[in-house]
């Protein structure tokens, strides 16, 4: 288990933290903060997170009553474990409405701007979202890194994939990543000769395997280059088989449950098929695990039920401080207003979190770049029947998939993409399985031996095809914030203004004829259909798609080499004011076809020994 | 009242009245459909259904005219299926409640946390309620196992 | 009367061999106390329960492991392997019997008489005359009103034994086993304490320290060397009404109130047997369990015997056993209004049933 020390969480003595001038003040919770939070204790400094959830979830207890709030509650969308907190709100996948140009949709937390309505949401407890996150971690690959210089689009980092792999493989330490390198070695994603993860590999479902038979020693041909098809295992931060070769043979002992009483669990994956929106015996790492070790060592404190709501600038152009609001109650409006003090500050509380505080604070920044480029992967879906029965809803939620179109020359033209296979079948798409129940009872008047035969028969063969979709920066797109539209506590919600670009679309419309050609393949009926009644419904060349948000948020304070195209330096920190520092995936120049948080880690480390320098 | 909800039940689940007990399930779900629509549709029901029973002929002919084509009682018998499948009872159709009165607690809920784990959705299908009852580590490369549907 | 009983390697054997009944023994009326408790309740009961057989399942096997290190061979199929409950533990304390029970009061004051501290006053009561029923100690003493003070003092012979051995005939001669055949801790971990391999006189030391000190703490302390809260005073917490923090003594728990509601479990059949299962579809389904058990003992012996990764496979089945279980734990007995079914663990009586 990992120890919770529950003295480190103060709730209510704002006033007494006020008084106190940090090492570092850290704003967020979540995975960005507890890294830095970790390796900043680990230096012996002293560290205020400003939490903006309850942090009520610090023993089993706590984090229990999110499992049983999932189980109780009919709708099971992303955030239904997590409680209502009109003080520190989400966004929620149900409150995604099509926009009508020129009105923008205002009613859920993020006021969106359109043309596209996105279903992207973030969790803000204690954790964050790697509460409900997959955890699927796969690295990016080299020409991530470089898209202008290889592709002459999308914009370069100041940093190659060489530079940060060492912070790759710490981050796979820290957590706790199952998979075998030979499995993860292609399109020139490298490691060094005997890096082993620390955990052997998930093993690939019964529904990967019929796919991958079907498919494996057939090719496609795009761009005059040809690329041969198969299903790999997905990197995963959950806990699998340690293996013994790892650290020079020492191995690698999983972490388990949280709390701040002993108990045990947290052990091996035990396939509960519900990594989002919760695993229920926290055998998935989240982000809690290593904020617990952070509260053990040196002198990290984490301040609870604590919005911060402005950053102030000394004259230097510094920040002096940040203010923030401190709520009781999580339904009522009432709160004390408090500053907190530290040499340095990092916000970490997400791609639309950070922009939205610095624009509230009126700190657009030189570039004008702040909240711009925000980025999400595009998803689209696919989905059909098999031929057979391949036992679909069972394993976590994504064991494997097709990963052979994450690069290639073809990115000069059009968007790459990795290929899940979805355990859950057309959960995403259609609702399932509770949307084939109510079919069939309600629909096709079915009860008795031919419902459970037909519920057998149509969901056992379910495929899904989630294709995560590349997508470029673009100005354009970005978060903003309006004083028309503030949250309870006087904050101001951020707004979002996004448009899904050609290049994608294109990658989006070549997803679709390979997913009909691996249907073909496989024998599936596909079943795919997209209404124009959608919310994501984007048109493209005469054809319509429904488009998912990804969760994967990114962009708003790109990284790069120079002040005047950027927000960030390599270290991200801010360009305008020497102190701060704004990580996560904001700093992130393009997001290929990586899901996002194993890159957001990477960077933490990298930026924990930076603050550790300055401090020095 | 509780036999012939859980004969009934049997009938129109094919599953058996041990696997519906097994659920400990049957007295939250009778519960909840009287504590929607009133005891008396439920008493209803329940009587065509022993009527049914005791004659033995033709049985699911008669089930389709006689309860689950039956305007007062088909959308409750419906409810039942989906209660033990799905552990929810979800809003009655708008004409059910046009037509014999709106309840006040007619609306889209979870029975209980544990109707969910519950849930007959699940062994119907080979698989596990997701967050619940896993089946444990590497379960999931190996073909399932779908139990037979009793004839 | 000499305290040394092992004074040969068959002895340890048969000391091992008990040791693994003894580890076995306390698992199913543990998991029937787990799940007896209504889903959603009494969470804190429920993991105190859950993380002892976990560790009860570490304890196993780590016997096992001890056992194959010496030339031992683990067998959990043969017959009497499953004691009939109620059963006297095997390790021979005759004061108290255990049955298979719902959760309740009753149920704990048994698991606390299982896992009490190890200790005994003194040097010369380590073995007990108690008045009762023949054990194994009291079988190989030939006076069958001996027996071990407690589960600590039957795992300090068998270290006495293995030290005892290994002075006597050499660490080399007593360690014959083949090391392929250890279970290692890729194959098994838990939240808690952490699998050895057993390969010589210091690995086999540590293995019974851990197994005594999980159970029953250290030296008196309730904590045991790896800072966890020994099984005993786990228990106690429930009985108690509050946690055990570091720096607590014995019975005198200072940590968070912890609420146990007792009514929240089904009222299973005390002790239940299958030829009193008379509706058809418990009694097959009693059965059923009863050779699924079989079965996933049988996973365990092949995989203490050479094919460790089938503790894979034998945690699914566990799995399914789980839901099996709960099955008949929540179904009324047709002919005892107010009692539920409940699996009988009788698996000696599969050849005669089918």
């Amino acid at each position: 288990m990992v120890f919770f020390p529950r003295d480190k969480m103060t709730r209510t003595s704002a006033e007494q933290v006020g008084e106190e001038i940090y090492d570092v003040v850290i704003v967020g919770g979540g995975v960005a903060g507890a890294i830095i939070a970790k390796q900043l204790s680990a230096a012996h400094k002293r560290v205020l997170v400003v939490e903006s959830g309850m942090g009520k979830d610090v023993d089993l207890a706590g984090y229990e009553s999110y499992v049983s709030r999932f189980y109780g509650t009919a709708m099971k969308d992303n955030q239904s474990p997590y409680p209502i907190n009109r003080n520190s709100p989400m966004p929620r996948s149900t409150d995604a409405r099509k926009i009508t140009p020129g009105l923008p949709a205002t009613d859920a937390y993020i006021v969106q701007n359109g043309p596209f309505g996105s279903d992207t949401t973030y969790t803000r407890v204690l954790g964050g979202t790697t509460m409900h996150w997959e955890a699927k971690t796969p690295r990016m690959v080299p020409d991530d890194f470089s898209m202008r210089n290889t592709f002459g689009v999308g914009e370069n980092w100041p940093i190659s994939y060489d530079e940060i792999e060492p912070d790759y493989r710490e981050a796979e330490r820290e957590m706790g990543v199952s998979a075998d390198v030979e499995d993860q070695r292609y399109l020139g994603i490298s490691f060094p000769d005997d890096y082993v993860y620390p955990m052997r590999k998930m093993p690939l479902s019964y529904l990967d395997q019929q796919v991958d038979q079907g498919i494996r020693g057939t090719s496609v041909q795009l761009g005059g280059q040809q690329f041969d098809l198969e299903v790999r295992s997905f990197p995963q931060a959950r806990n699998g088989i340690p293996n013994p070769l790892y650290n020079g043979g020492k191995g690698y002992r999983p972490l388990g449950a949280v709390s701040t009483s002993q108990v045990e669990a947290g052990e091996r994956c035990q396939g509960n098929n519900n990594c989002v929106p919760i695993c229920p015996v926290q055998a998935k790492y989240y982000a809690g695990k290593t904020m617990a070790q952070a509260l053990l060592g040196g002198d990290v404190k984490v301040l609870t039920q604590a919005v911060a709501s402005r950053v102030v600038l000394d004259a230097d152009g510094r920040v002096s401080h940040i203010e923030i609001k401190q709520y009781h109650d999580p339904i009522l409006p009432d709160h004390t207003t408090a500053t907190v003090r530290g040499r340095v500050f990092v916000l970490a509380a997400n791609a639309i979190e950070n922009p939205r505080l610095m624009l509230a604070s009126g700190l657009a920044g030189s570039s004008g770049l702040m909240g711009r480029n925000l980025m999400d992967h595009a998803y689209l879906l696919c989905w059909g029947l098999m031929p057979q029965v391949c036992g679909t809803m069972r394993g976590t939620n994504c064991t494997g998939g097709i990963v052979a179109l994450r690069n290639g020359s073809f990115r000069s033209q059009q968007a790459a993409f990795g290929i899940d296979i979805h355990n859950d079948g057309w959960g995403w798409s259609e609702g399932s399985p509770a949307s084939d129940l109510l079919r069939l009872v309600d629909g096709q008047n079915k009860f008795g031996r031919s419902l459970r035969r037909e519920l057998a028969d149509s969901i056992t063969r379910q495929l899904l095809l989630a294709f995560m979709i590349e997508v470029l920066p673009d100005p354009n797109n970005r978060v903003s914030v309006d004083p028309a539209y503030k949250d309870q506590l006087g904050n101001m919600r951020p707004v979002v203004t996004y448009n899904i670009p050609e290049y994608t679309m294109r990658g989006a419309a070549y997803a679709r004829r390979f997913a009909q050609l691996v249907f073909q393949r496989l024998g599936v009926a596909d079943y795919t259909h997209y209404d124009p009644g959608d919310y994501g419904y984007v048109t493209y060349e005469g054809a319509g798609y429904a488009i998912r948000g990804g969760n994967h948020l990114a962009g708003t304070h790109i990284m790069g080499s120079s002040p005047s195209t950027s927000v960030v330096d390599p270290d991200q920190r801010s360009w305008d004011h020497a102190n701060l520092f704004l990580v996560g995936g904001g700093s992130m120049p393009s997001i290929g076809t990586a899901n996002v948080t194993l890159t957001i880690a990477a960077l933490c480390f990298r930026t924990a020994r930076a603050i550790i320098a300055d401090l020095a | 009242m509780r036999d012939l909800f859980l004969s009934f039940s049997a009938e129109v689940t094919a599953f058996t009245t041990f696997e519906l007990q097994g659920t400990g399930m049957a007295d939250a779900y009778l519960a909840a459909a009287i504590g929607v629509v009133g005891d008396g549709p439920v008493q209803q029901l329940l009587a065509v259904w022993q009527g049914i029973r005791q004659e033995g002929a033709d049985v699911e002919g008669r089930l389709r005219r006689e309860i689950f084509g039956d305007e007062l009682l088909g959308p409750i018998a419906r409810n039942i299926v989906k209660m033990w499948y799905i552990g929810n009872w979800y809003q009655l159709p708008y004409a059910w409640s046009q037509t014999f009165g709106a309840h006040e607690n007619d609306t889209t809920f979870a029975v209980s946390p544990a109707a969910y784990i519950e849930g007959l959705l699940w062994p119907a299908i080979g698989a596990h309620p997701p967050g619940a009852k896993a089946p444990g580590y590497d379960s999931w490369s190996g073909p399932p196992t779908i139990p037979e549907v009793p004839e | 009367m000499s305290l040394e009983q092992i004074t040969s390697k068959e002895e340890l054997y048969e000391y091992l061999d008990v040791a693994m009944q003894l580890e076995h023994a306390t698992i199913p009326p543990y998991l029937l106390a787990l799940y007896t408790i209504h889903p959603g309740t009494n969470p804190d009961a429920a993991h105190i329960i859950r993380t002892v057989v976990v560790e009860e399942m570490l304890h196993l096997t780590l016997a096992a492991n001890i056992l194959n290190a010496v030339g031992g061979k683990p067998d959990l199929t043969t017959p009497h392997f499953v004691p009939t409950y109620p059963t006297f533990l095997p390790d021979g304390e005759t004061d108290f019997e255990v049955d298979l029970q719902a959760f309740s009061p009753a149920a704990i004051e048994t698991f606390l008489k299982i896992e009490r501290p190890r200790q005994a006053p003194d040097e010369e009561s380590r073995i007990v005359r108690r008045p009762g029923n023949k054990s194994f100690i009291s079988r190989r003493l030939g006076d069958e009103s001996l027996h071990f003070y407690s589960i600590g003092e039957f795992y300090e012979e068998i270290a006495r034994g293995i030290k005892f051995l290994c002075e006597r005939d050499g660490e080399q001669s007593l360690f014959t086993g083949d090391p392929a055949l250890q279970v290692t801790p890729e194959y098994y971990y838990s939240g808690g304490g952490e699998l050895h391999v057993v390969t010589g006189y210091e690995s086999a030391k540590a293995a019974t320290d851990l197994i005594s000190g999980q159970g029953e703490g250290l030296g008196g302390d309730i904590y045991d060397k790896e800072h966890e809260l020994a099984h005993y005073y786990r228990f106690d917490q429930l009985r108690l009404a509050q946690y055990y923090q570091p720096g607590d003594t014995p019975g005198n728990p200072s940590g968070p109130p912890l609420n146990v509601i007792w009514e929240a479990s089904y009222p299973v059949q005390k002790n239940p047997r299958i030829a009193e299962y008379r509706d058809p579809d418990i009694h097959r389904a009693a059965l059923a369990f009863n050779q699924s058990y079989a079965d996933f003992l049988h996973t365990l012996t092949r995989a203490y015997n050479g094919q460790p990764q089938l503790l894979l496979d034998a945690v699914p089945q566990m799995f399914r056993l789980r839901d099996k279980m709960n099955q008949l734990i929540r179904v009324p007995l047709p002919d005892k209004p107010g009692t539920n079914a409940a699996p009988t663990f009788e698996v000696n009586e599969l050849s005669r049933e089918i």
